[in-house]
């Protein structure tokens, strides 16, 4: 018979070193990608908008409720398979195409008139396309809490 | 090119390159740092994967983190690399059942062992039923999931739900039941890789059986302080088929003797090993078949009603693709196959060989060529979507994040008008296995060489079509 060839399992440093490599991957991951996150958008409020073509759900929320003065950061998010534009021209910003899959992200700080904006899709992506749009509405500044 | 003792007439089947006789790869074969840390790395990659999943929500799949890896990059790789080239190995490396494991073993790296208790785990520690100590359960799990391939695969809520099904199964099986019984009858990837491993080139295999034979204490299957017995419920040194061996290496670290073995060898070999066939092999077989060939019509092919089916655009178009879909898996290859084999049973003339016997053993040849049709289907998934991957990437959330500055890189397909070349070369790769390998199983059926090659005959003629229907469907 040849020798014995065992090798002995990791100690304790070993078992200590294996679960900081587990929460790392785990636990410390999600975490950080979340620090990550609250940290680029700061003190902005996200809203995410889907967009999809009228008849399978147009713009979700079509309502949108913000503060004037209000810092917010739209994340327009194409979620259908057919291309999706974006305008909110009162505010100067929009799209021309967010694709199949895509999202867009805009930066923005409500004036301080308060009002409401209308937003809408600026591809033809269906016959109900002149139906997809939606309002963000600007509250008073005393409804900020 | 029909030679019994070479495969495709050139490599001899009793090749073998043993890798382990290399110190770095025995060392770190040995060591239970392996395969702990790319498990660990998979940890991270599926922890991405199915927050990715969780917040993309609803939406389109092809900017998901979770879809892209899992059913562009992680799918293509393991059809096209590790299945054939080395085995089982995504089972060496999947984070889905690690939870139950650790839960059973209490211990992430090291090892519970007692001298007189032998290894240690905690749980319930059942056997699973002996009726179910076979891939009917995985067949049909596959087979399953399959019926919701568009929302599993499209939807990144989708991916999250299938791949935190199996987590939370492997979780409660492994509490209820004994070391890998989860992998080893249950999870549905598991069942396709357990058959197309029969062609890979590497294989974990005892080096002297001698020495086993003399070796009283079998540390491989009872465990020893270094690592644990056989999680896959196997016998290691009894070893001739890759089939049920989710090359954990477990037995490496256990071998008092280094008498383990990692060795490259001819592709197919261990579909020559007359032993422990069955039907549910078979079947497994026919199943895979029948998935390529289903996915490629509704996923790449240009039969729109057949993309609105599997899409569940209409209940009734739903209910169409399942009940088509499970029949064409279920009875009409198996007949069909049937029909060919009988043919050759009867060709072969009178013999003691079963006709079950026959069809059981010719189902081995369809690995190569089922093996090849996937690895052409792949060609379709990873040319024109690849691209996709730069992307998210750099954006796994899709939360606007550019980390490598690559979120911007379009949607690009490469080499694209070069995929029906490609999927040709596959298929002539994948029939020129699959003929070789059915005259070899002729002849180890039959026995005598002249009814070997009378019954190889409607074999050879069968997997020709096949090929020929395949290479259509994919060029055509």
């Amino acid at each position: 018979m040849p020798e014995s060839n065992l090798q002995p399992p990791p100690g304790r440093w070993g078992s200590a070193l294996a679960w900081v490599l587990v929460l790392a991957a785990s636990v410390f991951t999600i975490a950080a990608a979340l620090l990550y996150e609250q940290n680029r958008v700061g003190d902005r409020r996200v809203i995410e908008i889907r967009a999809q073509a009228p008849e399978k759900g147009n713009f979700y929320p079509r309502r949108i409720e913000v503060v004037a003065g209000e810092r917010v950061r739209l994340r327009v998010r194409n979620v259908d398979t057919v291309g999706h534009g974006f305008a909110l021209p009162a505010l100067n910003v929009g799209i021309a195409e967010i694709k199949p899959g895509e999202d867009a992200i805009f930066d923005l700080t409500i004036p301080e008139h308060g009002s409401d904006y209308e937003f809408f899709c600026t591809v033809w992506c269906s016959t109900e396309h002149m139906q997809m749009r939606g309002q963000l509405v600007a509250l008073p500044a005393q409804a900020r809490r | 090119m029909f030679r019994t003792d070479r495969v495709l007439g050139l490599m001899p089947l009793d090749w073998r390159l043993e890798l382990t006789r290399y110190p770095v790869v025995r060392r770190l074969l040995k060591s239970r740092w392996m395969p702990f840390l790319l498990l660990a790395f998979n940890l991270f990659m599926f922890t991405v994967i199915l927050m990715a999943a969780w917040v993309g929500g609803v939406g389109a799949g092809n900017y998901n983190f979770g879809i892209m890896i899992i059913w562009i990059l992680w799918w293509v790789v393991l059809m096209m690399i590790l299945v054939p080239g080395l085995s089982r190995f995504w089972c060496t490396v999947c984070p889905l059942p690690l939870v139950g494991e650790w839960l059973q073993r209490l211990t992430l790296v090291g090892v519970r062992h007692d001298p007189k208790q032998g290894n240690l785990f905690a749980g319930f520690k059942k056997r699973w039923p002996k009726s179910l100590s076979n891939m009917w359960v995985m067949n049909f799990l596959f087979l399953g999931t399959t019926f919701f391939s568009a929302f599993f695969t499209t939807r990144p809520v989708g991916t999250f739900v299938l791949l935190f099904s199996i987590i939370i199964l492997s979780i409660v099986l492994s509490v209820i039941y004994h070391k890998r019984t989860f992998c080893l009858y249950v999870c549905p990837i598991s069942g396709f890789q357990a058959l197309y491993s029969n062609f890979a080139m590497t294989e974990v295999r005892v080096k002297d059986p001698t020495i086993c034979r003399d070796h009283k204490s079998k540390g491989c299957v009872v465990g020893n302080a270094s690592g644990y017995g056989c999680p896959w419920l196997l016998l290691p040194y009894k070893f001739t088929r890759n089939t049920y061996c989710g090359m954990c290496f477990e037995c490496f670290k256990t071998c008092e003797y280094d008498n383990m073995a990692l060795n490259l060898r001819p592709p197919g070999t261990d579909l020559l090993v007359d032993e422990n066939r069955h039907l549910d092999e078979a079947y497994k077989a026919f199943i895979m078949l029948g998935i390529a060939v289903t996915f490629f019509m509704s996923m790449q092919g240009p039969w729109g009603f057949l993309k609105d089916w599997v899409n569940m655009a209409t209940l009734p178009g739903y209910f169409a693709f399942i009940v088509l879909h499970a029949a064409w898996c279920l009875v009409v290859i198996p007949a069909i196959f049937l029909a060919f084999v009988w043919w050759g049973h009867r060709r072969a003339g009178p013999s003691e060989v079963p006709l079950k016997k026959a069809y059981i053993n010719f189902s081995y040849t369809l690995v190569p060529l089922g093996l090849a049709a996937w690895v052409a289907f792949s060609w379709g998934i990873i040319l024109p979507n690849g691209s996709y991957l730069f992307h998210i990437l750099s954006d796994p959330f899709a939360w606007g994040w550019d980390l490598f500055g690559i979120a911007h890189v379009p949607w690009t397909p490469v080499f694209t008008g070069l995929m029906p070349w490609l999927e040709i070369v596959t298929m002539v790769v994948g029939l020129l296995f699959s003929l070789d390998f059915a005259y070899k199983l002729a002849v180890q059926t039959y026995r005598e060489p002249a009814a070997a090659h009378r019954a190889a005959i409607p074999m050879l003629s069968f997997l020709t079509l096949a090929t020929a229907g395949l290479t259509w469907l994919f060029i055509g």
